[in-house]
């Protein structure tokens, strides 16, 4: 193999590269360094030389961390309910004999479902004057819709992470599922042979080999559910609210000056989620290398 | 060698299995939770069908007191709101869909069969924009769209839309890429075919249902969106998702859940006639990345 | 080329080609002469008329689309209404157009304003002015009426042609409410939300109802309507402010969902109203709730009734971009909707809406009028008599007014944090 074979190679690999990368990184790296500029006040009209004052007046605010708290929580608590909850409809799956295959498509059917949809259907749901709480009402247990728990528009955001929970868990099973199915049954079939009980295959075996991919989705869902607008929009709370609300209702707001403000807070989730997506990246890496490890070990 | 024993009924101690997982014993307590686990899928659209059908739905009713399609008429009809919105929502996603495959197919392939040095730094660019939330990517081109005179129509929306869309659908087509036997193709080569002809009966065979999963991907991306076609589109781009929203703010539950329910039903089909092309399974084709 | 070099020099590009965009400040467009209708008319023929207005209300976006849709259709008009969550929204992207230099071919030709929006709108001169008191139905505008010639205090200077009108008024339901126990001032409104916690509540500001349920409020609390008669008055404001706003956190753990939380607008509290959550919503309806009723959100033993000491009732209007792309299509559509049998037909709530004429009735022709009469006469008890809604009328207040309340609501009720 030449070098000129090496180098028009790598050319070629490049120039199949371009489109794509022109297209991400136009469009999506102008709309980051558009937040940005305009988040220091530059390239806005009537917003002043560059300056950090919109950053300053985010850290002053309260109503910014409240929010910001708000938004990690409801991120955090989505995503590793969806991870246990995933992975345990995954193997639940799996035990099944006849039906699997039906099982497991009714499983993946919230997935093209828009959030939007699920937002207004869990509202019908869980409201105070949702379908539960009517049926609390016509079996006597309640006797008025506030005795129904206030979950809607409430401090926890409780109909938010259900809503996450309902698309996310399916998401995540699927993840796992697939990962199982590529060769999860050997391993744990020779575990078994070998005399490991359940709780044994279950810690050494299958979630070591689950961990990697699921970490890389639970990722996604992270990013996800610390950044969708429309959800919390519809179920949350409205004082705090999360980030991508609070971003959008600066930049509506009537007063151009908070439009620095609004791309200040794009900017913050952006930081965020990238930091959580490299700390994945290297906890999936590591996760891989001592699963590797393991494997190698066990010959 | 695997020892057989009779289903158990001992419920600690679930029966073993073939490893393909074919017709074989399933324990009760596993089908109940799994029929619970889909129950509770499927329990949110039940208050939507029931007041889709229903006039004047209010608490305590679960069942309807007066059942009426007046909610389903009022959508249906064929002037009205909700077609046009389909029609734009589909018009965008389409596209959407199309541009998004036109970069992801040679990209794809490089990335799923090359080892190249910065293929991670590549995968992980490509990745960053499904991260970054869409509202952060809506408020930081919206400016720069309005000035290129794209703001307010459906190619700026097209184009925004490819931001989240098109990393899916690249991904994806690594994957699938990946997963194909592409030595068939060397083997076509080698037996004297062009490289268009080997392309056009080799390659696109194996890889044409894959590619057409994912772009269903890149289309589902963008028949949900939402922020994006909100700020980008001014209010005068109305898909699906705005026209849902603008129903759910206003007071006729009814119409807002008949408009839902119309909204889900193309995408759960798609997912339905995708899932029969790949026989079952559509995602463990790519090895589950979403 | 390495990978990262390569980035950066997309990116540079990228910044480049946006920061150099020329920022044209061009002359905004004209408006075709109105005396010379024929020719509005012929230059609107063929148009796509971009109509921006609030879409919460899935009656009246169809009485829109079915009345007024077809009517234009016969002129070479085709009417594209566009719902809107809030009539900012529309502010905002006129704003942002203009901002980025886009001072033609705007994509808004029409909006259905009033109030802070037109106000906002106005300081920003970013609508036409002078036009409205110059089409041909707009004879039968009563443009010396200082609620039409008058939105929220600020002279309309022909800048927006109103379409209807409305009052504020509360709505209860008689199988859960005895009439007798219903408050008559916002006094006895604080002591029925006293006496029945937790069944109350109010959409958030900016929202509209609710903004005007606690300018109502501050009226009450200032002496009265009159006081804002000449103005906003920044001492008048602090002093009644301090008033409402005290008197809110007292009442905050009385409300619905201990004053935590408030739904977002009218639809909301309709549906928290019909569902039994609270006992009150409100409507603007001069014809009531009918409609309502009769699309079935509103149950059918719900009733309206106002404040003796008074509610705000104004006109609505629709306003026209400066930057608007037919502007002669929007002027047909502001005329259009002043036509007798159309105003006569959106009074109606057979048809889904029930608003309140733009029109003076006694400047119209017998039968006109005649029809407009037998429509009044047969709301029955969905509709308060018209004598006493205009019995207990009161003016809308200064924009400052209205803004700072909004303002302040947030600040002090939403976040919790003290009036500064």
């Amino acid at each position: 193999m030449s070098a000129r074979w090496h180098a028009h190679e790598g050319v070629r690999t490049w120039v199949a590269l371009s489109p794509a990368l022109l297209l991400v990184g136009v469009l999506f790296g102008g709309a980051v360094v558009m937040a940005l500029l305009r988040s220091i006040g530059l390239l806005g009209i009537g917003e002043g030389g560059p300056s950090l004052a919109a950053y300053r007046q985010l850290v002053t605010d309260p109503g910014f961390a409240r929010s910001l708290g708000l938004t990690l929580y409801v991120a955090v608590v989505s995503t590793s309910l969806s991870v246990v909850l995933g992975i345990g409809a995954a193997l639940l799956l799996r035990r099944l004999g006849a039906g699997r295959r039906f099982a497991t498509t009714m499983f993946q059917l919230n997935l093209p479902v828009p959030h939007v949809i699920g937002a207004v259907a869990i509202l019908a749901l869980v409201g105070q004057s949702g379908l539960l709480s009517r049926l609390g009402a016509q079996t006597g247990l309640l006797d008025e819709p506030a005795a129904f728990p206030a979950i809607t528009f409430d401090p926890w955001a409780i109909a938010v992470i259900l809503q996450y929970l309902w698309k996310e868990v399916p998401f995540i099973g699927i993840v796992a599922l697939a990962i199982l199915a590529a060769g999860g049954d050997d391993l744990e079939e020779a575990a078994r042979t070998l005399g490991a009980s359940a709780w044994q295959r279950l810690r050494h075996v299958t979630l070591p080999l689950l961990l990697p991919g699921v970490l890389s989705a639970a990722v996604i869902v992270f990013a996800f559910t610390f950044g969708t607008f429309e959800v919390p929009l519809l179920l949350g709370p409205s004082a705090p609210t999360v980030l991508p609300v609070l971003a959008h209702r600066r930049y509506t707001d009537v007063d151009l000056a908070a439009r620095p403000e609004a791309m200040a807070i794009s900017v913050v989730i952006t930081v965020v989620v990238v930091l959580v997506v490299l700390l994945g990246a290297a906890g999936a890496r590591r996760a891989i290398r001592g699963d590797a490890a393991v494997t190698e070990a066990g010959g | 060698m695997t020892v057989v024993t009779p289903a158990a009924t001992d419920a600690a101690r679930p029966a073993p299995r073939p490893a393909t997982g074919g017709p074989g014993a399933t324990s009760r307590p596993v089908a109940l939770a799994v029929v619970l686990l889909l129950a509770l899928l499927l329990l949110p659209f039940v208050p939507l069908v029931l007041a889709s059908f229903a006039q004047g739905y209010f608490y305590p009713q679960v069942l309807p007191e007066r059942w009426s399609l007046r909610a389903w008429q009022v959508v249906l009809a064929p002037d009205g709101a909700t077609w046009a919105a389909l029609r734009d929502t589909v018009t965008i996603a389409v596209s959407v869909a199309v541009l998004s495959l036109v970069v992801a197919v040679p990209a794809g392939r490089v990335l799923g069969t090359r080892r190249f040095r910065g293929r991670r730094a590549v995968e992980l660019v490509l990745l960053t924009p499904v991260l970054v939330p869409a509202i952060a990517v809506a408020i930081g081109l919206h400016v720069v769209l309005l000035r290129l005179g794209l703001a307010g129509g459906i190619p700026g929306v097209v184009l925004v839309h490819l931001v989240p869309a098109t990393p899916y659908v690249v991904l994806l087509t690594a994957g699938v890429f990946a997963n194909a036997e592409l030595e068939l193709e060397q083997q076509a080569r080698s037996l004297g075919a062009s490289w268009w002809q080997a392309q056009r009966h080799v390659t696109w065979r194996l890889v044409a249902p894959g590619l057409a999963v994912a772009g269903l991907f890149g289309f589902l991306v963008s028949w949900g969106q939402y922020v994006l076609t909100l700020v980008v589109g001014g209010g005068r781009v109305v898909t699906l998702p705005i026209l849902l929203f603008a129903t759910a703010s206003g007071g006729d539950t009814a119409i807002t859940a008949a408009t839902a329910l119309f909204h889900a039903l193309p995408a759960l089909v798609l997912l339905v006639l995708t899932s029969r092309i790949l026989g079952g399974g559509a995602l463990t084709t790519f090895g589950g990345a979403r | 080329m390495p990978p990262l070099t390569r980035a950066l020099l997309l990116l540079s590009a990228a910044l480049v080609v946006t920061a150099c965009a020329a920022a044209d400040a061009g002359d905004a467009g004209t408006l075709p002469d109105t005396s010379r209708w024929d020719e509005v008319l012929a230059e609107a023929e063929g148009a796509t008329l971009d109509l921006h207005m609030w879409g919460g209300s899935t009656e009246i976006n169809r009485f829109v689309d079915e009345v007024y849709g077809p009517r234009l259709a016969e002129l070479g008009i085709t009417l594209r209404r566009v719902p809107l969550a809030d009539t900012a929204d529309a502010v905002n992207a006129v704003l942002g157009e203009l901002e980025a230099g886009r001072s033609s071919d705007g994509s808004i030709d029409v909006i259905w304003i009033n109030g802070e929006n037109h106000a906002t709108m106005r300081q920003a001169e970013a609508l036409h002015t002078g036009w409205a008191e110059s089409l041909p139905n707009a004879a039968l505008v009563d443009w010396r009426d200082p609620a039409v010639a008058f939105d929220a205090g600020i002279p309309v200077e022909g800048a927006e042609s109103p379409w209807g009108s409305a009052q504020f008024q509360f709505v209860y339901d008689t199988a859960r409410t005895d009439a007798a126990e219903l408050p008559a001032s916002y006094a006895q409104l604080a002591d029925w939300i006293r006496d029945n916690p937790g069944r109350f509540t109010y959409p958030a500001p900016p929202a509209f109802h609710g903004t005007r349920f606690l300018t109502q409020w501050l009226y009450e609390l200032s002496g009265g309507a009159e006081a804002w008669v000449d103005g906003f008055d920044e001492d008048a404001y602090e002093a009644a402010a301090a008033r409402l706003f005290a008197l809110l956190e007292e009442l905050r753990p009385h409300l619905w969902r201990d004053g935590a939380t408030y739904p977002n607008d009218i639809a909301d509290l309709d549906r928290l109203f019909a569902n039994g959550e609270v006992d009150m919503t409100f409507t603007q309806l001069p014809a009531g709730i009918g409609a309502n009723v009769e699309a079935g959100t509103l149950p059918d033993s719900a009733r309206p009734f106002v404040l003796d000491t008074g509610t705000i009732g104004d006109h609505h209007y629709l306003g026209i971009p400066v930057n608007a792309a037919e502007p002669a299509a929007a002027m047909v559509l502001a005329d259009l909707v002043l036509d007798p049998d159309l105003q006569t037909a959106k009074l109606d709530p057979a048809n889904g809406w029930g608003d309140g004429l733009a029109i003076d009735v006694g400047r119209l022709a017998d039968h006109d009028r005649a029809a407009i009469d037998a429509l009044t006469a047969g709301f029955g008890d969905l509709a308060l008599p018209p004598e006493r809604l205009a019995a207990v009328r009161l003016p809308d207040a200064p924009p400052e007014l209205t803004d700072a309340l909004d303002r302040d609501w947030e600040r002090v009720v939403r976040q919790q944090r003290p009036r500064s």
